[in-house]
């Protein structure tokens, strides 16, 4: 393991204070809870905290700030965080308007913010809504698994309720909102390499120099099979043709689009997949209304992308447009 | 009065907090067979607390007894125990808040409260290989023995022998809750760690009930 830490123990607490440091008219840290928070809160809104484990960076204290989220919680490295933490987010992020949790779609993160927000309706007399994300089709629900993963659609989420929560709305519409864009979402993604969890220091699985994974988690959990690598235009095909598949979208239905780095891709093999994906794209007839190209949810130091498609409405299309402003997204 | 007072619900917690710390690794070994083998650590790290900080604890009534045990479970427990088992604890406290004692309805009522809380949590039922296959044929125990006019003693000797039966039941399920979940078949002939543990916790408690009350 090469990385430039102190200690495996030390990761995600100096790397939030790094994150402070770095923008401290953003960003408040606070380590006994390691929750993110604005440094200018507005209490007369709803109140829109995420979070989950560490190692997605820039999600999820990226996104914190004007239009988007109101705090984050920080768990360790591709671990959920404490009910505790989550709670006490909850209750020092307070505002007049309740609190939307929104959550992705694993297990310990579930039980841990619900616990949190039941904790903090009952005690703390603060209303409490749950968002839940599981875009990622590489997963297929069943009566037997705990569902899909949500990946990098998270972003839209945050963006969009958090666009709907600075207009003020209540804590239903809001939460409607962010629910929509839930349900309208989709990613897949795939990895050319492994990453690294620094706690165990070696990479969590391999591949062959002409291998990709086809359908990985955002912490390195396996795919929907192990493929021979091609060219950009066939990987974004493939990508495409399962998102397609989950969630048709007829000729002159408007999208936005994301291209997402897992960490270890450069930006230029971002923006060729992201041409494979504007050129199918308009071959069927989507409008893709926006494009975002970067990292927004990493899996450390996996080297790999994701393709999530949101779905447009008006509504949905009008708070994309909303203006956003934090350390790792900004939109004017 | 056939009762457990906020002093006796005190002696059950201590002893509970007893048997998980003595079986921290017997717990784990149980775990790793089908699960991701933290489970007995994850349960004594909160436990431990719980004896740490008894001190601190309010015994003003059984439910805020409880509550502030829960509330450690939450915060010291790792991995899913926290969350499930200081649910548990938040129900059972909310049960018997302002209680000053239980009498054996009152004490079944109150575990049913606990399992609830639980598949409020973690969504389980019966048959999916977890703590809930050993707590609630303890529980239903608890109400036949009230309904039948048994005495504290004997009533939490039966749940408890209903909670290892339960226990050992597990081996025959597949697991589908949790990490034991992507085992899927290969999870069959282990019983599930936290439907065994209460089965020793609940015989513990039972023989302690027993010298108490006596």
């Amino acid at each position: 393991m090469k990385k430039i830490i102190n200690s495996p123990e030390a990761v995600v607490n100096e790397m939030c204070l790094g994150m402070e440091r770095a923008h401290p008219d953003y960003l408040v840290f606070d380590p006994k809870y390691r929750v993110l928070s604005r440094k200018q809160p507005d209490k007369s809104k709803v109140c829109l905290i995420s979070g989950g484990g560490s190692g997605h960076e820039p999600a999820h204290g990226g996104f914190v700030g004007k239009g988007m989220l109101d705090a984050a919680v920080c768990g360790d490295v591709f671990a959920s965080p404490s009910t505790v933490q989550v709670y006490n987010a909850i209750v020092n992020n307070k505002t007049d308007k309740g609190t939307l949790l929104i959550i992705k779609n694993y297990t310990g993160d579930k039980l841990n913010f619900e616990a949190a927000a039941e904790m903090a309706q009952e005690d703390d007399d603060i209303a409490v809504e749950k968002v839940y994300v599981e875009d990622d089709v590489a997963v297929k629900n069943s009566l037997y698994t705990v569902g899909r993963r949500g990946v990098a659609g998270t972003v839209f989420v945050h963006k969009i309720a958090g666009a709907a929560a600075e207009t003020g709305l209540e804590l239903p519409q809001v939460k409607r909102i962010a629910e929509k864009v839930a349900e309208n979402v989709r990613s897949i993604g795939f990895a050319l390499t492994s990453c690294t969890v620094p706690a165990k220091g070696t990479p969590t699985f391999t591949l062959a120099e002409d291998e990709l994974e086809f359908g990985v988690g955002i912490h390195g959990e396996p795919g929907v099979e192990r493929k021979k690598i091609t060219g950009s235009d066939d990987l974004a095909q493939k990508l495409l043709d399962m998102i397609l598949e989950d969630m048709p979208l007829v000729r002159g239905e408007k999208a936005a689009l994301m291209i997402n780095g897992l960490g270890a891709t450069p930006l230029q093999e971002l923006y060729i997949l992201n041409n494979s994906a504007g050129k199918i794209l308009d071959q069927h007839g989507i409008k893709v209304y926006r494009t975002f190209v970067g990292n927004y949810m990493t899996a450390i130091d996996m080297a790999g992308a994701s393709i999530s498609l949101l779905k447009l409405d008006d509504e949905t299309m009008a708070y994309l447009d909303s203006p956003a402003d934090t350390p790792a997204f900004g939109l004017l | 009065m056939d009762v457990l007072t906020v002093k006796h619900i005190e002696i059950i917690i201590e002893t509970m907090t007893d048997i998980i710390i003595e079986n921290e690794v017997p717990f784990c070994q149980l775990d790793s067979a089908a699960g991701d083998g933290d489970f007995g650590m994850s349960l004594a790290k909160g436990f431990r607390e719980v004896k740490a900080r008894s001190g601190e604890l309010s015994r003003e009534s059984i439910g805020h007894f409880l509550k502030d045990v829960g509330m450690i479970i939450t915060e010291y427990c790792g991995g899913a125990s926290g969350p499930i088992w200081g649910s548990a604890f938040r129900s059972a406290a909310k049960y018997s808040a302002g209680a000053a004692a239980l009498d054996l309805n009152g004490i079944a009522e109150m575990l049913n409260c606990a399992v609830e809380g639980i598949q409020k949590r973690g969504g389980a039922k019966l048959g999916d290989k977890t703590l809930l296959d050993a707590l609630i044929p303890a529980a239903q125990s608890l109400r036949i023995s009230a309904n039948s006019g048994l005495s504290i003693s004997e009533a939490s000797k039966l749940a408890a022998v209903s909670a290892v039966q339960g226990g050992e039941k597990t081996r025959s399920y597949v697991a589908s809750k949790g990490r034991a979940s992507y085992l899927g078949e290969r999870s069959l002939n282990y019983p599930d760690a936290g439907a065994v543990a209460i089965g020793v916790i609940f015989t513990g408690i039972s023989k302690k009930i027993e010298d108490i009350l006596k």
